[in-house]
């Protein structure tokens, strides 16, 4: 190892440069949500935007630290850590509830959220475990292992309950797929049980591509029960009511059209045939399982029925159950082209209080609210810009270990982004998660400092390590 | 590494997502307005600001008509969130059973609303809609209350204005504010439920010129209903413009001293200034205090029992009672005569008490005299003539025509119709035409002898106190009049153009100056039947009536009337005065009244004290 090299080097700032303008653009987003006219400092740590200013500066100064100790100890010491952030997930489970969940950690407003900081533990032993050298992805030990490190906190945040944080622990299951883990071993264990002669399958497709191919299942389910409750009028044909499935179906057709065409180009001449089949297989598919949904969602009890809407938000209840996507919704739209203007949010300022948790988890309505289009578009680019430039850094790592950790922190960022922009704009279920960088909270701007910090530490000694 | 090209799945995915979300926020930021108007019903609200209504002044610049701050205490019932209704009916001073009343009282109060096209009756009760809880409450009031309002969400407190007479003169002129109804809220936008609305009076006449502009207030309100602060730092908002004061031509001093002499009497007294038509004076008697209908609460309290008040107070008697004018009708009468050509102003007839009774006196032998002595006999020819002028063989065909042509002249003297004064409530009077006796008595069934009475201003001939003065404005002007109008300016601009426009009579200048004459010898000279309405160093011109009337058939006392304009040769004013059942011929009691206040007037103040305590004095309601 060569420790004589200064801290700085080799850091990729391209990320650096983006992590710190979300910061600063979260605080100044919080300074206008959160203002008080009676304490107008920034620096007024009564106010939430003076300790969120403390919690900028804790992270930062864990960063440092984080620099300062060599990246080699995560691998060295995963297990100890993984061990250490399960021991807090258990503690907690005996805390005093808050809002009904036993998820903080600690006296009054200076808690922390062990399932925050679990996310990092999870992805360091995923990553020591997934690059062990000669580690054999077909074996049924290595799905099964691997399955259960992200299981064991899912539950224990299962627990708590927090249904965010487990949520988004379904995003390690991305980094499997990626490293090649195969379900087959799983599989193969349950379609070799049908006694049928000469039937023997030695792998399966849906095996290698279980991950993806689960999560389109569970999205076109979803999507069908969301888009295929309404049914809908054309005015291309006046009168003509459409049942709300046609429009899914629609969508499944020009989506396999555009996968085929996108094939066509990438596919050699041998593989043109196979695109047209694929396509086509791919819209049978999809067409026979939304078909499915609906059909059972429509033969459902009535109140088995009214459940699935609530939980899907379909039910219009904009004073009730859907009482804060409904006002989150009408901030975001009513920001326009070019927002309302810099503290000039009426709908969600935490004064008005229209929208619940508008400096946390609601933080993308007051910052859509106020630059409107031009600053939404802004800030999903920063975002993607930060989770591309990841898998970039990711992919240019020669251990294996830092490559699986940088996808697990990609995803990560990826899921939170997703989950919380989304259910700004009737994509995403209500679901608690903050804004990554952004939204207010000690525990979510620590572990995700943190976190990207260990991935800019191992990126930066990714020419030290010799595996 | 064999799963290398696995990163396109990820890469894929990230894209596409992000594609996603931007089309879906440019849509709802930018090509969708519906969440813009939802954010509007979230978090803004529309407050209009009701300017005060615009104040009064009488002819010398004296505030007459101003307003006073109120408070009402609002409610939104779609804010109210687990209203305690035992602490909010403390903090009011009511008892629990008392609020859910007024809660019912709102709702049934606003009524119901049938649609015509699918029969559906609806309440016009709207939850979200702001409706007054408490109203018309002091500074004190409110000011005990109001700081424990942010205990109970869903109620606030709002400024209204209230009308202030500092004179308590002139009610029947200047009228009362009432609340709007659902029809009038419906008809016009500028009501909303509790908004106030000129009921009678010159403020029901001038209403839009009264109200003024609304101004609009956008604020932001926090989910509890809280006012966070202006919207955008109040770009769209507008000022409330209080609409520019009114001046009468009023004489507010005038008008309480006419009120002040009626006192114990029913009957009025209209004042106008001929030279401009404007009405200084206009008393009905008895009258009320319009202090005592300000705010709902006090037209609760006071309305019933001036509607039951068997006196009328809040009837306007010279704009609406129809009074027979007497013998003051003889002036007009010896006008059309002259100016038919069927007397001249030498014409005699002799007093013959076998046709009509009259009163001691020598034969009138001129038209002068005939006006000066009152002498029934002499038009009782004079319009006879007029009647029958021979123009057909038949009398009843004759009778007919002669009656057309002499209501026309009547209607030229802004009689037997509504003058268009700035006022509600005005009658026409009756100046009856063959028609009207058609329907009485049958085509051709009548002719002069049928219809005498109207020759001396009894029968059927009815007119008001106003077209009595505005007869009187008539002679002083020798042939013309301006309407007889309250409003002289509003704000810069002057009368309306119908007040600016001289209305002629059908009569020539020149056959004013004998009857005029006879007007100045009934009051100067000896043979005169209004000495009392002398003025010392003033040529005071008058015409007295005395109007027999009968409740049924019963008899009652004569009415006492009197017309008059002064002085003689630059008028100044001119006079109506109806003292119902007085007793007595025009020259006893309405004679010296009109002499008072036209000394009063003219003078500025009035010398004959014994005359004032005459009429002070005299009680003919008891």
């Amino acid at each position: 190892m060569r420790q004589n090299q200064s801290l700085t080097a080799n850091v990729d700032w391209p990320l650096f440069v983006v992590y710190i303008l979300l910061m600063l653009m979260g605080l100044a987003t919080i300074y206008s949500a959160a203002f008080d006219s009676d304490h107008p400092s920034l620096f007024d740590f009564s106010q939430k935007y003076g300790k969120q200013v403390i919690w900028l500066c804790v992270s930062l100064f864990l960063g440092l630290c984080v620099f300062l100790i060599d990246s080699d100890i995560y691998r060295k010491f995963a297990l100890p850590i993984y061990l250490f952030v399960i021991l807090l997930l258990v503690i907690v489970l005996f805390m005093p509830p808050i809002n009904g969940a036993r998820a903080w950690l600690g006296v009054g407003t200076m808690g922390i959220q062990p399932a925050e900081f679990a996310k990092i533990g999870t992805a360091i032993l995923l990553a020591r475990f997934l690059g062990t050298i000669n580690i054999n992805q077909q074996n049924k030990s290595t799905v099964l292992i691997a399955n259960a490190i992200i299981l064991v906190p899912m539950v224990l945040i299962l627990l708590q309950p927090d249904a965010g944080s487990f949520v988004v622990f379904t995003a390690f299951l991305f980094v499997l797929y990626r490293e090649g883990v195969s379900y087959d071993p799983l599989i193969l264990g349950i379609l070799n049980l049908i006694p049928i002669k000469g039937l023997h399958f030695k792998q399966t497709w849906i095996g290698t591509h279980f991950i993806p191919i689960l999560f389109v299942t569970i999205f076109l389910s979803v999507a069908t029960l969301l888009i295929s409750n309404n049914s809908f009028e054309l005015s291309l044909f006046p009168g003509i009511e459409f049942p709300g499935y046609a429009k899914m179906l629609f969508f499944i057709f020009v989506f396999c059209l555009i996968g085929y065409l996108i094939m066509r180009f990438a596919f050699s001449k041998r593989d043109k045939k196979r695109a047209a089949l694929i396509a086509f297989l791919a819209f049978i598919l999809a067409g026979g399982l939304t078909y499915a949904v609906n059909y059972s969602f429509q033969k459902l009890a009535g109140h088995q029925k009214e459940r699935i809407e609530l939980v899907l938000g379909l039910r219009q209840d904009p004073d009730g159950d859907d009482y804060n996507r409904n006002r989150a919704m009408a901030a975001v739209g009513s920001g326009g082209l070019l927002g309302k203007g810099y503290q000039n949010a009426s709908v969600s300022s935490v004064e008005s209080n229209h929208v619940p948790e508008s400096e946390t988890d609601f933080i993308f309505c007051p910052f859509a609210e106020e630059w409107g289009f031009v600053g939404s578009l802004f800030l999903v680019l920063l975002y993607l810009f930060m989770i591309l430039r990841v898998i970039i850094i990711a992919e240019r790592q020669k251990a294996a270990f830092n490559r699986i950790y940088a996808y697990a922190v990609a995803m990560i960022l990826f899921y939170h982004f997703g989950i919380n922009i989304g259910m700004n704009i009737e994509f995403m279920p209500v679901i608690g998660i903050p804004l990554p960088f952004f939204s207010y909270g000690g525990s979510s701007m620590m572990s995700f400092s943190m976190m990207l910090f260990i991935l800019l530490k191992l990126d930066s000694q990714r020419k030290d390590v010799l595996n | 590494m064999k799963f290398e090209g696995r990163k396109y799945v990820f890469i894929v995915i990230f894209i596409l997502i992000g594609i996603i979300y931007t089309f879906k926020l440019f849509y709802m930021q930018v090509v969708d307005d519906s969440w813009k108007l939802r954010a509007q019903q979230i978090a803004e609200q529309r407050r209009e600001i009701t300017p005060p209504r615009a104040v009064v002044f009488d002819r010398n610049g004296k505030k007459i008509v101003s307003n006073k701050t109120y408070y009402n205490l609002m409610m939104v019932e779609a804010n109210i969130v687990d209203l305690d209704t035992a602490a909010f009916a403390k903090l009011i001073g009511w008892t629990v059973e008392d609020v859910r009343n007024r809660f019912k009282e709102i709702i049934v109060g606003e009524g119901k609303y049938k649609n015509p096209h699918t029969g559906k009756t609806t309440s016009n009760y709207q939850s979200i809609r702001a409706y007054p809880f408490l109203k018309e409450l002091t500074a004190d009031e409110i000011s005990e209350i109001a700081p424990h309002l942010e205990d109970f969400l869903g109620f606030y407190e709002e400024v209204s204005d209230m009308r202030n007479y500092p004179y308590s003169n002139g009610a029947n002129i200047l009228g009362y504010l009432s609340e709007v109804t659902q029809e009038e809220i419906n008809k016009d936008n500028f009501y909303t439920p509790g908004s106030r609305i000129g009921r009678s009076g010159i403020e029901r006449f001038y209403e839009k010129e009264f109200r003024g502009i609304k101004g609009v207030k956008y604020i932001v309100k926090s989910a509890m209903n809280n006012v966070v602060g202006s919207f955008e730092n109040g770009k769209y908002d507008t000022t409330a413009v209080q609409a520019p004061p009114i001046h009468l031509g009023l004489d507010v001093d005038l008008q309480a001293y006419g009120e002040k002499l009626l006192q114990n009497k029913k009957g009025c007294i209209v004042a106008i200034d001929p030279s401009t038509g404007e009405i200084l004076a206009l008393v009905s008697s008895p009258n009320y205090d319009p202090n005592l209908l300000v705010g709902n609460r006090k037209i609760r309290e006071n309305y019933p029992a001036l509607l039951k008040d068997p006196a009328k107070p809040l009837f306007p008697r010279p704009l609406a009672s129809e009074y027979m004018p007497g013998s003051t009708f003889k002036l007009i009468q010896s006008l059309i005569g002259m100016q038919e050509g069927v007397i001249t102003e030498n014409s005699g007839f002799p007093c013959n008490k076998s046709v009509v009774g009259c009163h001691s006196h020598p034969s009138a032998q001129s038209v002068t005299q005939a006006v000066q002595m009152s002498c029934n006999p002499y038009f009782y020819a004079v319009t006879r003539k007029i009647i029958q002028q021979g123009k057909s063989k038949s009398d009843v065909k004759d009778a007919a025509i002669g009656l057309q042509k002499w209501s026309e002249y009547m209607h030229s003297f802004g009689l037997g119709k509504r003058l268009e004064t700035d006022i509600t409530g005005l009658r026409p009077g009756v100046i009856p035409d063959p028609e009207y006796y058609d329907k009485w008595y049958g085509h051709h069934q009548w002719k002069f002898s049928t219809i005498r009475s109207i020759s001396i201003g009894q029968g059927e001939v009815q007119l008001t106190p106003l077209q009595l003065a505005n007869v009187a404005v008539i002679m002083a002007n020798r042939g013309w009049y301006y309407t007889p109008h309250f409003v002289k300016s509003i704000g810069n601009n002057g009368p309306l153009a119908q007040f600016r426009k001289k209305n002629y009579t059908m009569v020539e200048r020149k056959y004013f100056d004998p009857v005029i004459e006879g007007m100045r010898r009934v009051v100067h000279e000896g043979g005169g039947t209004a000495r009392r309405a002398r003025i010392d160093g003033m040529i005071v011109c008058g015409k007295t009536g005395t109007v027999e009337n009968y409740i049924g058939s019963v008899k009652q006392k004569n009415h006492s009337v009197f017309i008059a304009f002064a002085p003689m040769n630059n008028p100044k004013i001119a006079i109506s005065v109806f003292i119902e059942n007085a007793g007595g011929g025009g020259g006893t009691w309405a004679a010296p009244t009109a002499s008072l206040m036209i000394e009063k007037y003219v003078n500025g103040e009035v010398k004959d004290l014994a005359k004032e305590k005459y009429i002070l004095d005299a009680n003919f309601i008891n």
